[in-house]
């Protein structure tokens, strides 16, 4: 059994030492992060078909730097292929994806600015966590002193385990060393597709904190879950698909609020009803328990604490009545009656 | 490319799988000699039999008498493990894809896996003759042989024969060894294009090695013609007249064009559609 512990703190600010004229494989990927306005990811008019069967069609998005960006949709919604796609797995039938500003063809140099997770963690089965990590990174032609070792190792929290042959390990330490794998080299992109899947509860909250962590140090994230939740914790932006099909985008606060409605506490709740009832964008104010429940049309969250707190009240309380869950469902909902 | 190489032949090298079949073919060579040695002379018959006949006379002839058996059905069947096991197997993992995703090259990851393939492969046919060089060596001795005349080994002495020296028999064990491994070189090109094309490792070897079966078969029906010497397998034994008619035969020549055509022509094909092709595994 492996030990059980906090995965250690990890991340990267700095950009990277060069390492002189020709940096490597593994060595040039920090060096646009900071000053580079191109979007790290954008995918324009794409569409993946196989066959008749269409995949992906028309799908178009744009990862900003530093942004956490989820795929939301349910199985055959063409996450996966998005996503392979993007890594130069498969190539689009129509349309392209770009990586920092390059379009996506296979064995791409930008992919090694990438740290990818598609579908679940995979390793060459007779050999060690530690042999597997170190040919992986030395397969693409640089030095294990480039790797960050000690800093994957760290994620992977697999203690002696990581000597022992993969075909040992759980799926849970796999996926874990998946993990300490792609955090190899620092990559300034993480794409993770479905990237809980095979863990146990507290392994998936500390790659929750890993992922929020991450981002918080720069790092982008894109990564498709059927975990609601686990979207509405740790992403910034949303897109919901659905069959292939673009449906809805935007920050999680907008899908959850485009049509919903917000429960608000303050220390006086007739003042409070007063002052949002005179907001624009704020179609009912109707009390319920200690609180209110505010209908909005156009008025975001941020902006009824403001009048809130601007008004001198006291905020306790303010969160959508309506989860992404809901968003999701009523998104869906929408989409298959439009089609 | 050199790193991709090193990265490939210790995921081949270490496995289970190759230290066995490392030990079947020293066993083999070794089993096989000291059958012959306890129970005596064999019968005449074709030429397999003919030169286990002639190595009882010198160890030194026992290479090349375990090359010609291995070669029609073991070796193949190793080779074709190697060569259809190598992006297949990756691609059974799972770990294909994360190889690519690295990235690493497709058509740099593709020549680097035949490489490993073919070093193993020749390793495999230069291992089974050392282990019967040995054994061969230490239960019969390393003496010159006496071949009788041409042809006698099945239908009976037609000349005065001739007289092969121990650094004969070296050298020519070495050249036949050489041949052997360099005639699996189409089933390499083969194998990784089939390895290309599934994702199953079972699936890639067993059609390998049933290419090779098949052209085997095909040869042996002479009506086809001409067909047959474009078939990989057709040149296989044109090694044999160095050790029974005393002489280098000019069909090795042509074997090793037939091999590098099939490299030439396989390979490429092999390339181009790894390189289009969308990996699902």
């Amino acid at each position: 059994m492996t030990r059980r512990t906090t995965l250690a703190p990890v991340g990267w600010g700095a950009v990277r030492p060069s390492v002189g004229a020709d940096p490597g494989p593994g060595a040039y990927h920090r060096f646009a992060m900071m000053t580079s306005s191109v979007p790290v990811v954008a995918v324009d008019g794409l569409a993946k078909r196989f066959g008749e069967v269409s995949a992906v069609e028309d799908l178009s998005f744009t990862v900003e730097r530093g942004q956490v960006y989820g795929l939301l949709g349910p199985n055959g919604a063409g996450k996966t292929t998005t996503l392979r796609v993007l890594m130069g797995l498969e190539r689009p039938t129509e349309g392209t994806a770009r990586l920092f500003g390059t379009v996506v063809t296979p064995s791409s140099r930008e992919i090694a600015r990438v740290g990818a997770m598609v579908e679940l963690a995979a390793f060459v089965p007779h050999l060690t966590g530690m042999r597997n990590l170190r040919l992986w990174w030395e397969a693409g032609g640089a030095h294990m002193r480039d790797a960050d070792l000690e800093t994957a190792l760290a994620i992977a929290d697999l203690g002696d385990a990581i000597d022992r042959k993969v075909k040992t390990y759980s799926a849970g330490m796999k996926q874990r060393l998946g993990f300490a794998r792609l955090l190899l080299g620092r990559p300034e992109l993480l794409v993770l597709d479905e990237p809980t899947n095979g863990l146990d509860p507290g392994e998936i909250r500390e790659i929750r904190e890993m992922i929020t962590r991450l981002s918080g140090e720069g790092v982008t994230v894109l990564l498709s879950s059927h975990h609601l939740t686990e979207v509405e914790q740790v992403c910034t932006h949303v897109l919901v698909m659905n069959r292939g099909r673009f449906v809805a985008s935007g920050t999680v606060d907008e899908l959850i609020g485009a049509s919903g409605s917000v429960y608000v506490e303050t220390d006086d709740r007739e003042r409070a009803r007063t002052v949002l009832a005179a907001m624009p964008g704020v179609v009912r104010v109707e009390p319920q328990g200690e609180g209110l429940v505010v209908e909005v049309r156009d008025a975001r969250r941020s902006e009824l604490a403001a009048a809130l707190v601007g008004a001198g009240l006291r905020l306790e309380t303010i969160m959508p009545t309506q989860r992404l869950e809901d968003a999701f469902l009523d998104l869906l909902a929408t989409g298959e009656a439009a089609s | 490319m050199i790193a991709l190489v090193r990265t490939e032949f210790t995921k081949a090298t270490r496995r289970t799988r190759t230290l066995v079949i490392a030990l079947l073919l020293i066993g083999l060579p070794t089993l096989i000699s000291v059958a012959v040695k306890t129970h005596g002379r064999t019968r005449r018959g074709p030429d397999g039999e003919g030169l286990f006949r002639l190595a009882e006379q010198s160890g030194l002839l026992v290479p090349a008498a375990v090359l010609s058996v291995t070669s029609a059905f073991l070796l193949i069947v190793i080779a074709a493990t190697f060569a259809g096991d190598s992006v297949a197997g990756d691609a059974a993992w799972g770990n294909l894809r994360y190889l690519l995703m690295r990235p690493v090259s497709r058509v740099r990851l593709l020549i680097a896996k035949a490489f490993v393939a073919g070093v193993l492969i020749w390793a495999a046919t230069v291992l089974v003759a050392l282990a019967g060089l040995v054994a061969g060596v230490v239960l019969f001795g390393s003496h010159p042989v006496r071949v009788p005349g041409v042809g006698n080994l099945v239908t009976g002495p037609l000349g005065s024969g001739f007289e092969l020296t121990a650094g004969d028999l070296l050298a020519r064990t070495a050249v036949a060894t050489g041949y052997v491994a360099f005639g699996f070189t189409a089933l390499l090109a083969l194998g990784t294009l089939f390895s290309t094309l599934t994702d199953s490792p079972a699936g890639a070897i067993g059609a390998t090695a049933g290419v090779y079966i098949v052209s085997e078969i095909l040869d042996g029906i002479s009506q086809l013609g001409r067909i047959r010497y474009v078939l990989p397998t057709h040149y296989g034994e044109a090694w044999r007249t160095m050790f029974l008619e005393n002489r280098y035969s000019h069909d090795m020549v042509t074997g090793l064009g037939v091999q590098v055509l099939y490299l030439l022509v396989v390979g490429t094909i092999a390339a181009v559609w790894f390189r289009a092709k969308d990996i699902r595994s």
